[in-house]
């Protein structure tokens, strides 16, 4: 083909054209600028019409709840009691129990869940026949949910026929009354949150793990650094944010403990045992709530909640800058 | 028309495809740290063991008679009372009625939360207006505000609204998820190109257009992990059904708790009323759950 | 086809205190293949946003025909854009891609089928048409984002910095090929480089931005050899031109112990400032010449390049007032006996130096 360079070209050079008519330099330009905005609102607002309606608006409706004497019966009236039922939630045994009680089986729960999800994370991170097949089982207990996991956890931990005590007598200990016992019944519940989670939060680490880049593996083997050595000062530096991450989140998670609970007994009281021994935040709110009807009460149990949740990532958030302006 | 003779000389010599970043993440954490010895073998197959142990015995638990069960040593393999124990299961509690309600209230969660959450994700990743750093940290925000919260205006808002033991009760409260937001912007804020929206408009594609035609496509695989989760999580949520419901009309969790509330427990029926509301999800995470793990780790670095 | 006119068109970015592009004026004949090249930075990609109406026009005007289209969404200005890392749809095969505007417009499907193999025979991509982009090579994709804008048959292409992710090879050839192309398709284009080379040889004519503002606007052949000012003159041309300032003595300007004469009323009018003057020459116009004569400079480096040579060398008796922003170059027949460190002397061709006023940086004829 030939390439046509001929008139267009020198006639653009020859001759720029005149400017057409030229129009006001300064004329508002906010016009364009508000239409693209409001296509963002568009794209945000489903979301956030349901989240209001039934989020923002609950959240806090459930302080203004919590600052009334009423009841389920009873929706929209109520007396208003201020901080009254703060004050009687402070004074109250209950809640102490079961703040307690959160505490102890949220430790019970989390500490070595996270640890055995970090040891668990890194042996599968070898290269391993069956990958798949192991990372998939570990994940099944996650798919199983609280209500069949606490069935099945509650006959394994029965009394008479548990298979637990049963085995536990076969290799010649004694029986235990799991549900019976604080410390039993917190360390059998505190077993099931663990089953449930600990391979979510190992394929968590597992995958924080993998973008670890390898050079810094090959440098530390370079330097000398044994395997354990290794993990100590490359893998574990590394996951720092989400070792802090996971223990946010399975925090959080053990203040609303609730269902594991209410179903361990097996006869869905609220209660948490007979005295109370595994009664948590979360059940003692819906027991204040559903089964006593103390709505405000159940309200002021919910807020105190909160605030313990935000303590808590409070506590993390100033732990995670403090180390993270120490590491510069 | 004359061709112009462009030589497609040009194939081997410049870059290939860059692969994403994910899939040689993956392959270079395979082999980073090594051959695994037998003690790595031993111990994970002895974790696997206890992950499957409890459902497994859901299963023997589930196909003997209560004295079997009781039995020493007691039984380590499935027996045939199992449909037995199924009947009676399904006479003791709606179990059938709260599949289909769990599937139905499980689905329309899902439509719905990838839906919005793709919508606002992509609008907190990639387009401009005023207030969006607010409406983010919002967000975020209620990731970590408890149910506990938020259960008793919702239920009184169910109750004014003659909506207990409706489906709509439980599915509607549930239908967006702050999570689900923030995850589908991580995803488009690098998985879609600026370039790629501004050549839709140059197009001349229409805002809608560009969402439909561009932005769904390339969030698709995000969309997929997030619908996987969303499932998982509505099939297993526990709280607020069980307290918008009645054993009348329940879903799969709130049958298992009256199922496990009964005055005279019977255990092999307990475990067979386990086993049916926990066989859908095991089924479903037998054929997905590759995807679902990689979904899992994928959100993990993500977020 | 169309004309382009910027019209003191201005783009200030929120929270910025320096407009992106500063009161832009720039005509465009139609048909015409106007480069806008610069550093980084200097405003031109936004300047072909401000036309693409993906970025908005703070003041000013542009229009494209004669149609104001300042504030017309992208779509409604009858332009293509070929984008920098191309931009294709990754879920649409490259027959999709090349007929998703033409769909949007409402064409029917045979009619985009005709004009999409057509583009494709062009850019000899017609075994590739069912292909996703991801099966693509670099310089096929860079052909697809092609085909993409012409099956349009806009007015304007606009095309940002199109072959920046090719290696140097393809970059080459495929910078005559789009040249080429644009020459029997006479679209109206406005392409963006930060490449001087590229910027040379495919434009009709070539803007140098910098910070945002206009410094010259001509054809390739006057930018190299009537540069506007410092910036131009230092920017076109590889390697790029000598520069040097002294204070302006009797007879030309005082550069270490040597004088480059410079006629008088040049002179005269360049120091009108503040004394000085900056001189520049290209290193083709430089001969050595015998000792003692011209300037005396020491050899650093020598680059043989097959074709020519160049030397670095910097001033051999440089005192501290002298400012030259860099190492002189000169460009030499290859395999000229010189080595490094050796002492030479540079003479200038007459007419050969461009003289500039130090303080506004202007050129002096």
């Amino acid at each position: 083909m030939t390439i046509a360079s001929g008139t267009v070209r020198e006639a653009a050079i020859a001759a720029p054209p005149p400017a057409p008519a030229a129009t006001s330099p300064a004329r508002p330009r906010k016009r364009r600028q508000l239409t693209r905005n409001r296509w963002g609102y568009a794209y945000v607002a489903p979301f956030f019409l349901v989240f209001a309606a039934f989020s923002l608006y609950p959240f806090m409706y459930t302080a203004w709840v919590s600052l009334h004497e009423t009841s389920l019966s009873n929706i929209n009236g109520g007396t208003w009691v201020g901080l009254d039922n703060y004050r009687n939630l402070l004074q109250s045994e209950f809640f102490w129990n079961a703040a307690r009680n959160t505490l102890t089986i949220g430790i019970l729960a989390t500490v070595p869940q996270l640890c055995m999800a970090l040891g668990l994370a890194h042996l599968l991170n070898y290269k391993l026949r069956g990958r798949t097949f192991f990372r998939t089982v570990m994940l099944m207990p996650y798919a199983t949910s609280i209500a069949a996991a606490t069935l099945v956890f509650s006959q394994l931990f029965g009394r008479e026929y548990g298979l637990i005590n049963t085995m536990l007598e076969a290799v010649g200990l004694q029986a235990i009354d799991w549900e019976a016992g604080t410390v039993s019944s917190q360390v059998a519940i505190a077993v099931i949150v663990t089953w449930r989670w600990t391979g979510y939060n190992a394929l968590i680490y597992l995958a924080a793990m993998q973008s670890i880049p390898g050079e810094l593996y090959e440098a530390a083997e370079i330097d000398g650094a044994s395997k354990w050595k290794q993990f100590l000062h490359v893998t574990i530096p590394s996951l720092r944010p989400t070792i802090l991450f996971t223990i946010v989140v399975s925090t959080i998670g053990a203040v609303q403990l609730f269902g594991e609970p209410l179903l361990f007994a097996g006869n869905g009281t609220t209660s948490g045992g007979s005295s109370g021994q595994y009664q948590t935040l979360g059940l003692l709110m819906y027991q204040q709530g559903w089964s006593n009807f103390h709505i405000g009460q159940a309200a002021t149990t919910a807020w105190a909640m909160f605030m313990i949740i935000l303590v808590i990532v409070g506590v993390n958030a100033v732990i995670g800058r403090l180390r993270a302006r120490a590491d510069r | 028309m004359a061709t112009l003779a462009i030589p497609a000389t040009d194939t081997g010599r410049d870059t290939p495809p860059a692969a994403p970043a994910t899939r040689r993440r993956g392959h270079r954490g395979g082999s980073k740290a090594g051959k695994p010895g037998p003690v790595t073998y031993t111990l994970l197959t002895l974790v696997a063991l206890v992950s499957i142990f409890p459902l497994y015995w859901t299963l023997v638990a589930g196909s003997h008679t209560n004295a079997e069960i009781a039995a020493t040593p007691p039984p380590f393999l499935p027996n045939a009372s199992l449909f037995d124990n199924f009947r009676a299961a399904l006479d003791q509690a709606p179990i059938g009625k709260a599949i289909i309600n769990s599937v139905l209230v499980s689905g329309s969660i899902t439509v719905g939360t990838v839906l919005f959450c793709t919508l606002a994700g992509f609008a907190f990743a990639k387009l401009q207006f005023r207030g969006k750093g607010l409406l983010l940290s919002l967000v975020i925000g209620t990731m970590m505000v408890p149910t506990q919260l938020a259960v008793i205006p919702l239920f009184m808002m169910i109750a004014e609204l003659q909506w207990v033991n409706q489906l709509q009760a439980v599915i509607l409260p549930t239908l967006v998820s702050a999570f689900g937001v923030f995850f589908m912007r991580q995803y488009l804020i690098s998985a879609l190109p600026n370039e790629l929206l501004e050549a839709g408009r140059v197009d001349g594609a229409s805002t809608f257009r560009i969402f439909w035609s561009i932005v769904v496509p390339v969030a698709r695989p995000a969309m997929a992990v997030l619908a996987m989760l969303t499932f998982l999580t509505a099939w297993n949520e526990f709280f607020w059904p069980l307290i918008a419901l009645t054993t009348a009309n329940p879903t799969v969790q709130v049958a298992l708790a009256g199922l496990g509330s009964g005055y005279v427990p019977q255990r092999s029926v307990i475990m067979a009323g386990t086993l049916l509301g926990t066989l859908p999800v095991l089924i479903v995470f037998t054929i997905l759950g590759k995807q679902i793990v990689g979904g899992i780790m994928q959100g993990a670095v993500k977020g | 086809m169309a004309t382009v006119s910027f019209q003191q068109a201005s783009r200030i970015y929120p929270k910025s205190e320096r407009p992106a592009v500063d009161s832009l004026d720039l005509q465009i004949a139609d048909g015409e293949f106007l480069v806008l090249v610069g550093p980084s930075g200097c405003g031109k990609s936004t300047s072909l946003r401000m036309l693409a109406g993906l970025e908005e026009v703070d003041s000013g005007s542009i229009v494209i025909g004669d149609r104001d289209v300042t504030d017309s969404p992208p779509k409604e200005r009858d332009i293509a854009m070929v984008f920098q890392n191309y931009a294709l749809y990754p879920h649409m095969t490259v027959e999709e891609n090349m007929g998703f505007a033409l769909k949007l417009a409402g064409i029917s499907k045979d009619e985009r089928a005709t004009r999409v193999r057509e583009a494709a025979k062009i850019l000899d991509l017609s075994d590739y048409l069912s292909r996703r982009p991801k099966a693509l090579s670099g310089g096929q994709r860079q052909r697809v984002a092609m085909g993409r804008a012409i099956v349009r048959n806009p007015q304007v292409f606009l095309m940002d910095e199109p072959l920046s992710n090719l290696d140097a090879k393809l970059r080459v050839q495929t910078r005559t090929q789009i040249a080429a192309l644009q020459r029997r398709l006479g679209t109206t284009t406005v392409y963006v480089t930060h490449d001087q080379v590229e910027a040379m040889t495919m434009g009709d004519r070539v803007a140098v931005l910098k910070d945002g503002v206009l410094q010259q606007c001509d054809t390739p052949g006057v930018l190299y050899d009537r540069p506007a000012n410092v910036f131009v003159a230092g920017f076109i041309g590889s390697p790029a031109m000598n520069l040097v300032t002294g204070d302006a003595v009797d007879g030309g300007v005082q550069v270490g112990s040597a004088v480059l004469p410079v006629p008088r009323d040049q002179l005269t009018r360049a120091a009108a400032s503040n004394g000085k003057v900056t001189v520049g020459f290209r290193p083709e116009a430089v001969r050595l010449t015998g000792p003692g004569e011209g300037l005396p400079v020491r050899v650093n480096v020598v680059e043989q390049l097959g074709s020519d040579a160049f030397l670095y060398t910097s001033l051999a008796d440089a005192p501290d007032d002298v400012l030259h922003s860099a190492d002189l170059v000169v460009r030499t027949e290859p395999r000229t006996p010189v080595a490094s460190g050796q002492q030479l002397w540079l003479g200038t061709d007459h007419g050969a130096l461009h003289v500039f006023d130090a303080q506004t940086q202007q050129r002096v004829d």
